[in-house]
């Protein structure tokens, strides 16, 4: 520290970090500009008096100025730092004294020597707060030159340390009623009611939130035992006894029933009913803690009461909603260190588990119990991964309900981890034993529907609206060489092959049945040929449409019924049929010919007697040989093997020369054939064939008529064909045997055929014929009315209408 | 012109080879040799020297078609006409035997009152 004498230094500057630091420490003790305050008065008299100055002041220099706590001697509260000489005070650690202003080259010119109060004579000490800030100073001032003492210093300093405790005292006031204000206020303002007693539990105050919860003011409560005024003699009595069980000493029914446990170290929230000024009852939860001073003294009891009515309100609403949930909601907590319970559990665990909420109260193990046997260990195997996981729970388990039997639940929550590691979850049971037994009925009909899908020995498919396949059974598998339906259309290629009937043209896309009956077609009998590895398989397909019940297209089904084998007899017959009748040929024409030489006399006259039996032997050969040629014909139309030579030609001609060819054959019957009405038409037939139809039709007719009657053979146009009919006279045909007329060897009477002279093949030959000719056959006929037999062919080229 | 007289008949089953030769003998009053192969066919039509040659299709070893190219060989078609019985009757198969150079085809089961007609027929077809 720099003599003052010496110093010739400038004023110390006020923008050093350690001066910011100093005016803050000044502010933080509130005291600039206060009012007046006679405890320091006292300081600035007693150091007037001492250092026997006219002049003391206590000054606090803050950023622009020196302002006066407390002066003696002096009008003015404040002047400009810039003049102030407690600057260079505050600059030194210890007594600045100036013993003659004028003398000194730092005052000599100060407004505060030349002019009043007339200076003359400085001594300061520096008021240092305990952090180490010069704040200020207590001075003496005199107007006459002068030094102090050394007593007078010491005595100047010593007065300087009271006035920082001062400063210091005057700082924890200060503090202290802000935070009794403080406190006030939180009292004032806090949800919960607060009631404060002194150590005997009378009260001393009470806050808003107190009084109204129940209905007393302050004053009506402040002097008054706590226990006394609000609470039920009983209520306390029940307690008191229940505490001194417990704590193992004899508790008061009195304010000790809160006091006591806390003396023991516990802190033990209560629910009691408190009396409300208006008489009512008030449900709160009551926390109590003791207020201890510095000096660790009981000083009295702070009260808190929570008010429970609106817990039980947001209880009972629970209750109310959780009762209109079918099924059970809950909450369920499973510590980390193990055991579980149940916070909640809504009423509904009755419906689902048969228990009472009470009896969850403190464990899951009642739960459990009830958990049909074999799905417990999966239903606790899910908790504890979804609680390890913190994954959505769900699972459905069977429950052994005491009334109901076994049902089954559904359950899902959802995990939360709390803070202290345990497992809070959410959730709700509900009984699905309805939709389970509904689900059970479905499967066992869908297990029925596909084990009878797979007994087939039909190949079943089924595709949805898109074509997807959705169904694809054992047989169909089979039959492709593969499960397809996993596998894109394009891959099918890879495992099968679709071919006509032929077996050799390849089936185009919009010709397979499926993709026909996904277009809305119904294919009946459709024969393919289905090649995988292995043999070619025929098949007769037939597929639907699939409707939804209101009439949506939702896909298209197919069954494939396997005619392989069927084929391969067929063909065995026909190929038997056909050796057969080739072998019977050679000898029957060998036989037909030598009778028909012997008949005719080349080889000598032949015996009356002999006649009629090789007249016999001649028909029956020829009939034989008819016989052949029609089952080799039908043969033949059958493996498609016929040859149809169309040609466009006159059908008059065809008429004609047919009427010609049976002629003879109708004389022998007696019966006369007659040409009728004939349009100029053309038709594009197989003159050959179309001669075998005519003959098959004439000599039917001829056959069934009376002798004597006629035979008559037309044609009419209509709609661009033409029809050619055969009218006999005979007895019509039967009911019995309209059906049938078209069928292979069929005949209205067994006896008829030898008696006429049929093969029984004739018109099924025919409507084969007509039908390759792109025509029609039929029959109209009223019993003992005659027969009408008709066939119709597109007329070609330019078809001119009847004359 | 030569006259029609003497035919020769190929056909491998005796019954229809007798009644063959029987409709064509009584009927037509025609000289008939019947062959009973191809083979023998080949062997006997130089010596016979016929004047129509009627020829099964269907016959065990060599058969119709396959004897009626081996004549070609041996015999001038144009003098002395082929012509096959057959029971196939296909319009097509008749063309395809026309082809190989026979003259007709009879159908069979042939009518053997008819059948000496029949074949003087064709021989006149031949004829310009």
């Amino acid at each position: 520290m720099e003599s003052p004498q010496q110093s010739t230094t400038p004023m110390p500057s006020t923008a050093q970090p350690r001066e910011l630091s100093r005016l803050a420490a000044l502010l933080r003790y509130e005291i600039l500009d206060t009012p007046e305050d006679s405890a320091f008065d006292d300081f600035t008299a007693l150091a007037a008096q001492m250092c026997d100055t006219p002049i003391a002041l206590i000054s606090l220099v803050d950023d622009r100025r020196q302002w006066f706590k407390s002066r003696v001697g002096l009008d003015v509260s404040e002047t400009s730092r810039e003049i102030s000489f407690c600057t260079y005070t505050i600059a030194g650690d210890e007594i600045f004294e100036v013993p003659d202003t004028l003398q000194d080259p730092r005052f000599c010119n100060n407004p505060l020597v030349l002019g009043e109060p007339h200076i003359r004579f400085y001594a300061g000490t520096p008021l240092t707060s305990p952090d180490g800030y010069n704040l200020g100073t207590l001075c003496v001032i005199d107007r006459q030159p002068r030094r102090l003492s050394p007593e007078q210093r010491e005595t100047l300093e010593r007065l300087g340390r009271q006035v920082i405790r001062l400063f210091e005292q005057h700082l924890l006031a200060h503090r202290h009623a802000e935070q009794a204000a403080l406190q006030q206020a939180i009292l004032d303002s806090a949800s919960s009611a607060v009631l404060v007693t002194r150590p005997d539990g009378v009260v001393t105050s009470v806050n808003p939130t107190a009084e109204r919860l129940l209905g007393y003011s302050e004053q009506a409560l402040v002097g008054h035992p706590l226990t006394a005024a609000l609470f039920r003699p009983e209520a306390l009595q029940r307690r008191a006894l229940l505490l001194s069980s417990e704590l193992q000493v004899p508790v008061e029914a009195d304010f000790s029933v809160l006091s006591a446990p806390l003396h023991r170290g516990r802190r033990d929230m209560s629910e009691w009913r408190l009396r409300h000024q208006n008489g009512n009852e008030v449900p709160v939860l009551l926390g109590v803690s003791a207020i201890h001073d510095e000096q660790e003294h009981l000083r009295g009891y702070l009260v808190n009461a929570y008010d429970l009515a609106y817990q039980e309100q947001l209880q009972l609403r629970l209750q109310q909603i959780a009762a209109q949930v079918p099924g059970m909601l809950f909450q369920f907590h499973w510590r980390a260190d193990g055991p579980a319970c149940f916070p909640y559990v809504s009423e509904g665990v009755e419906q689902i588990y048969g228990l009472s909420p009470g009896q969850l109260a403190g464990s899951f193990a009642p739960i459990v119990g009830r958990v049909h046997g074999p799905d417990r260990s999966a239903l606790l195997i899910s908790i504890r991964k979804a609680a390890s996981e913190l994954t959505p729970w769900h699972s459905e388990h069977r429950v052994e309900h005491p009334h109901k039997g076994l049902i089954w639940v559904e359950a899902r929550a959802t995990p939360l981890q709390q803070a202290d590691g345990s497992v809070l979850w959410h959730g709700f049971v509900t009984d699905i034993t309805a939709r389970k037994a509904e689900q059970l009925e479905l499967d066992k009909q869908q297990e029925m529907n596909r084990r009878l899908l797979e007994a087939l020995s039909e190949a079943v498919i089924a595709c949805d609206a898109e074509g997807n396949l959705t169904l694809f059974n054992e047989k169909a598998k089979q039959w492709h060489g593969a499960d397809v339906a996993p596998l894109s259309p394009s891959e099918w290629a890879h495992h099968y092959r679709l071919y006509r009937a032929d077996g050799v043209t390849p089936l185009e896309p919009e010709e397979i049945p499926l993709r026909r009956a996904l277009n809305g077609e119904h294919v009946i009998d459709h024969e393919m040929v289905l090649l995988s590895n292995g043999a070619p398989r025929h098949v007769l397909s037939n597929a639907d449409p699939l409707y939804t019940s209101d009439g949506q297209r939702m896909g298209a089904v197919v069954v494939l019924h396997d005619i392989t084998e069927r084929k391969r007899i067929e063909r065995l017959q026909r190929e038997f049929i056909s050796t057969v009748s080739h072998e019977l040929r050679t000898p029957l024409t060998s036989i037909t010919g030598a009778l028909a030489l012997i008949c005719s006399n080349v080889m000598g006259e032949v015996p009356e007697s002999m006649h009629e039996l090789l007249e016999i032997a001649q028909q029956n050969s020829q009939r034989l040989s008819a016989l052949i040629d029609d089952l080799l014909d039908m043969d033949k139309l059958h493996a498609g093997k016929m040859r149809f030579d169309m040609l466009e030609q006159p059908l008059q001609p065809q008429l004609e020369l047919a009427l010609r060819s049976n002629g003879s054959y109708a004389e022998r019957h007696g019966v006369q054939l007659h040409l009728g009405a004939c349009p100029p038409v053309n038709v594009t037939v197989d003159a050959m064939r179309l001669q075998q139809v005519l003959s098959n039709l004439l000599s039917n007719a001829a056959k069934f008529s009376p002798a004597g009657e006629r035979v008559e053979l037309s044609a009419q146009v209509s709609d661009g064909r033409v029809r050619v009919s055969v009218r006999d006279q005979g007895p019509g045909i039967s009911d019995e045997f309209r059906a049938r007329v078209f069928q292979k060897f069929a005949q209205a009477d067994s006896s008829d055929s030898r008696q006429q002279g049929g093969t029984g093949l004739g018109l099924a030959i025919s409507k084969e014929l007509i039908e390759h000719m792109g025509g029609q056959i039929g029959f109209e006929s009223e019993p003992s009315q005659g027969a009408c037999f008709w066939f119709e062919l597109p007329i070609q080229g330019q078809a001119k209408e009847s004359p | 012109m030569a006259e029609l007289r003497r035919i020769l008949h190929v056909e491998d089953d005796p019954s229809i080879q007798a009644v063959t030769k029987l409709a064509l003998e009584a009927v037509g009053g025609y000289e008939v040799l019947s062959c009973s192969s191809g083979a023998q066919a080949l062997e006997e039509v130089e010596a016979f020297a016929p004047d129509f040659i009627l020829l099964d299709v269907m016959m065990p070893g060599m058969d119709g078609p396959q004897t009626l190219l081996r004549l070609r060989e041996r015999i001038d078609l144009e003098r002395i006409p082929v012509t096959f019985m057959t029971a196939k009757v296909q319009p097509s198969e008749i063309e395809h035997l026309r082809k190989l150079g026979a003259r007709d085809v009879i159908v069979k089961p042939f009518d053997p009152m008819q059948l000496a007609e029949q074949i003087r027929s064709i021989w006149l077809s031949g004829r310009y």
